[in-house]
């Protein structure tokens, strides 16, 4: 139980071999040190964890989260986390939804449920507030998400697999409603432990340590919200499809498996063709402002539309540029239940190793005929398919063309092209669960997209890139989305891009790196507050616990570090992150040097301002945040990172 | 004068309804102008289908990311030559 409010107080822990259930100890200390959501889970696992552990290991956790501002009335916040160790990347993954499961968790008395063992048959989890039931799921085995939620729709709150996790593509993902924890092969472990749904029911709701103060600053957060260029304007209008354009118009459109930052027909895949030609609704996530989600008409249906990254990787990056098509797509893949970005992704190196000659998996760019049927190989792991579902580092480690496998760490790239948004490249590069945007810190929000500082310099990159990544990694802690944490920058900067102060502050932007990498670094100095990122009251009016912007960053590199370090502990290398060379060795314009990411550069810097040798968190490092490990056991884990293959 | 080629993005034309105009211009700070009649044309149009519309804020430079041919406009004295393409966008975030 605990003292702190926001927090339903237990831990569910479930082993699926044994058919039981129990409480998982978890203090309020613990609650303090590691605020919830996917900071939470990295430390239940790095205590878990061993290093010779896998993740199709009957002992590998499913670690499913929310955090304290999931179910309190604040805004786009009902996030919550799936982590556990990656088939993918073999190291952690962290998978965030919007679906409803982390509202009903929490409504059925837990803040979290760590799932293990393997079922011998399917089987359905169903928890409620004083039970576990293990039910037989053999007669949705086999369905896909969309079929497999409409059976199970008395529930409320759902998390599904399809036929991808069940055949455990190592990019399948899990559903909750139309929303999905996609990225890493959350869904595979699912498939592993024969587990095709977890669904919640509860009617409890958590207590809130000053109701009325909190609903003022819910009005407030809201107006913020709505009245910011961001998330006020372009993403209700446009949804992240609205990016194609800026995109292309900096050159960051990943296009032809990343050779390229532009495509001549990328109108016709753009969010203004999808938004004049194809949008029904918006669709949003459960207590979500934003509104962000494209609703568009398939076969008849209404269902999510495609996303940015989608419409990139599946558009540009193919060189496909029939909206509809990637409309069918889209929900094909939701259907089979992968995630997009690393299907895609997939599908382009394999595209790339065939035009080169190197092996023909009977898919080519601009050919598009035939990427359905390749889809449904690859969910059922059929023929070419089931070399494609193992992702693009495995199919390079086979096939070769490492230096255009587009991938971090096993993880494919987002469709965003970094040589043209340097700082961007450091966050993929530097991301712990691999080639994501988000945990990469999205930079190139700052490079062109929202804001316009100098996309191509290295310089303060490495500083900014290790702000946004703890930041970040704490709103997702919090429970809430990370959209909200674009209202943070000021919106005269983003609304008044020629505005001759907006061009003095953007110009010195890079040049502030050293200020605020002491920021990150001592990370209980800043005490400022930062009105615009109003995580920090919410929690303290929410939980009780006393939050400042100091918080919040020790939060962020609390779990950036945990993560970073379970990750060596599971085997990372020291100095693992790098890029493919066709990002960092080649130009993308052949007559501008600076068009390629200058990764060593900046890498170099990042460790520094992280506190990090070759890529490892020093033992002095996480002494400070609060991660504890016995010091042999860390130089072990050291020792065989250093160790070369 | 130019002939000149303004394709609008985002919020932008979401807002106006304008995807793309031909125009005849000198330099980038006479287009805004122009632009905002052809706004107010066809806000017009639309308000006579639609008495709830509201009208746009008209563009501005200060608020506009410009491109012309594929590159960053500099200043708003920059002079345009015939079939150049310009595209105005607002700034946009996603993931």
């Amino acid at each position: 139980m605990t003292n702190l409010k926001g927090y339903m107080g237990r831990v569910l822990f479930v082993d699926l071999s044994k058919r039981a259930f129990s409480e998982f100890p978890w203090t309020d200390e613990d609650r303090k040190r590691t605020l919830g959501g996917k900071i939470m889970a990295a430390d239940i696992l790095l205590k878990h964890i061993t290093p010779t552990m896998k993740a199709f290991d009957e002992d590998n956790w499913l670690v499913i989260t929310t955090g304290p501002l999931t179910g309190t009335g604040c805004p786009n916040s009902s996030r919550f986390n799936i982590s556990t160790i990656s088939p993918l990347t073999n190291i952690l993954t962290s998978s965030n939804c919007g679906g409803d499961f982390g509202l009903t968790l929490k409504r059925a008395g837990y803040d979290a449920a760590i799932i293990t063992g393997r079922s011998e048959t399917p089987v359905h989890v169903h928890i409620t507030q004083d039970n576990v039931e293990f039910l037989d799921a053999s007669e949705l085995w086999g369905t896909k998400t969309g079929e497999a939620q409409e059976k199970l729709k008395q529930y409320p709150g759902r998390l599904v697999i399809g036929p991808a996790g069940e055949n455990k593509v190592l990019y399948a993902c899990v559903f909750s409603n139309d929303r999905t924890a996609g990225r890493g092969g959350v869904g595979a472990v699912f498939g592993d432990k024969k587990l095709k749904a977890v669904t919640a029911f509860g009617t409890k709701l958590p207590e809130i340590y000053d109701e009325e103060a909190l609903r003022e600053l819910n009005k407030k957060w809201i107006k913020t919200l709505k009245n910011h260029p961001l998330t006020g304007r372009q993403l209700p209008k446009l949804g992240t499809a609205g990016l194609v354009a800026p995109m292309q118009a900096h050159s960051i459109l990943a296009t032809k498996n990343f050779s390229a930052g532009r495509y001549d027909n990328f109108e016709k895949v753009s969010g203004e063709e999808l938004a004049e030609h194809h949008l029904v609704s918006n669709g949003a996530c459960t207590t979500c402002v934003i509104r962000c989600a494209r609703m568009c008409k398939v076969d008849d249906k209404i269902v999510k539309g495609p996303e940015l990254e989608t419409l990139g990787l599946l558009g540009p990056n193919i060189l496909n540029d029939d909206i509809e098509l990637i409309l069918k797509w889209n929900y094909e893949l939701d259907e089979w239940g992968m995630d997009a970005i690393s299907c895609a992704g997939s599908v382009a190196f394999a595209m790339e190793l065939a035009e080169k000659g190197v092996h023909d998996f009977g898919i080519h760019f601009g050919q598009t005929d035939n990427l359905s049927q390749m889809f449904e190989d690859i969910a059922y792991r059929r023929g070419e398919g089931d070399l494609i579902a193992d992702g693009s580092k495995r199919m390079s480690d086979r096939f070769g063309g490492k230096e255009y496998a587009i991938h971090a760490k096993g993880m494919e790239l987002a469709a965003y092209e970094p040589r043209h948004a340097v700082g961007h490249g450091l966050g993929y590069a530097t991301a712990n669960r691999g080639g994501c945007h988000l945990n990469a810190g999205y930079l190139v929000v700052l490079e062109g997209l929202g804001l316009d500082i100098d996309s191509l310099t290295h310089h303060g990159k490495a500083a900014l890139a290790i702000m946004l990544q703890n930041l970040m990694e704490a709103v997702s802690g919090c429970g809430s989305c990370l959209f909200t944490s674009y209202a943070v920058f000021p919106g005269f900067l983003v609304d008044q891009p020629n505005w001759p102060l907006t061009k003095i502050i953007l110009a010195v932007f890079p040049y502030v790196g050293p200020v605020v990498n002491l920021l990150s670094h001592f990370t209980k100095a800043p005490k400022i507050p930062l009105p615009l990122l109003p995580h920090i009251k919410a929690v303290h009016l929410a939980t009780g616990m006393h939050t400042d912007t100091s918080s919040m960053l020790t939060w962020g590199a609390r779990g950036y570090n945990t993560e970073r370090i379970a990750n060596v502990i599971l085997g990372q290398k020291a100095d693992a992150d790098v890029l493919p060379k066709r990002l960092t060795d080649v130009q993308q314009n052949p007559d501008d040097p600076r068009t390629k990411v200058p990764l060593d550069v900046m890498r170099k810097v990042y460790y520094r301002g992280r506190g990090w040798k070759h890529g490892i968190p020093t033992y002095h490092r996480l002494k400070t945040l609060g991660i504890v490990l016995d010091k042999k056991y860390y130089d072990e884990a050291v020792a065989r990172a250093m160790r070369e293959d | 004068m130019a002939t000149v080629t303004v394709k609008l993005f985002g919020v932008l034309r979401m807002d106006t309804h304008l995807a793309k105009e031909t125009l005849n211009i000198e330099k980038i700070g006479d287009l805004f102008p122009s632009l905002n009649a052809q706004v107010d044309k066809v806000y017009a149009e639309n308000k006579a289908n639609d008495p709830t519309l509201e009208h746009p804020d008209p563009l501005a430079y200060k608020h506009t990311v410009i491109f012309i041919n594929g590159d960053r406009c500099k200043n708003k004295n920059q002079r345009l030559n015939d079939g150049d393409e310009i595209w105005l966008l607002s700034p946009a975030s996603g993931g």
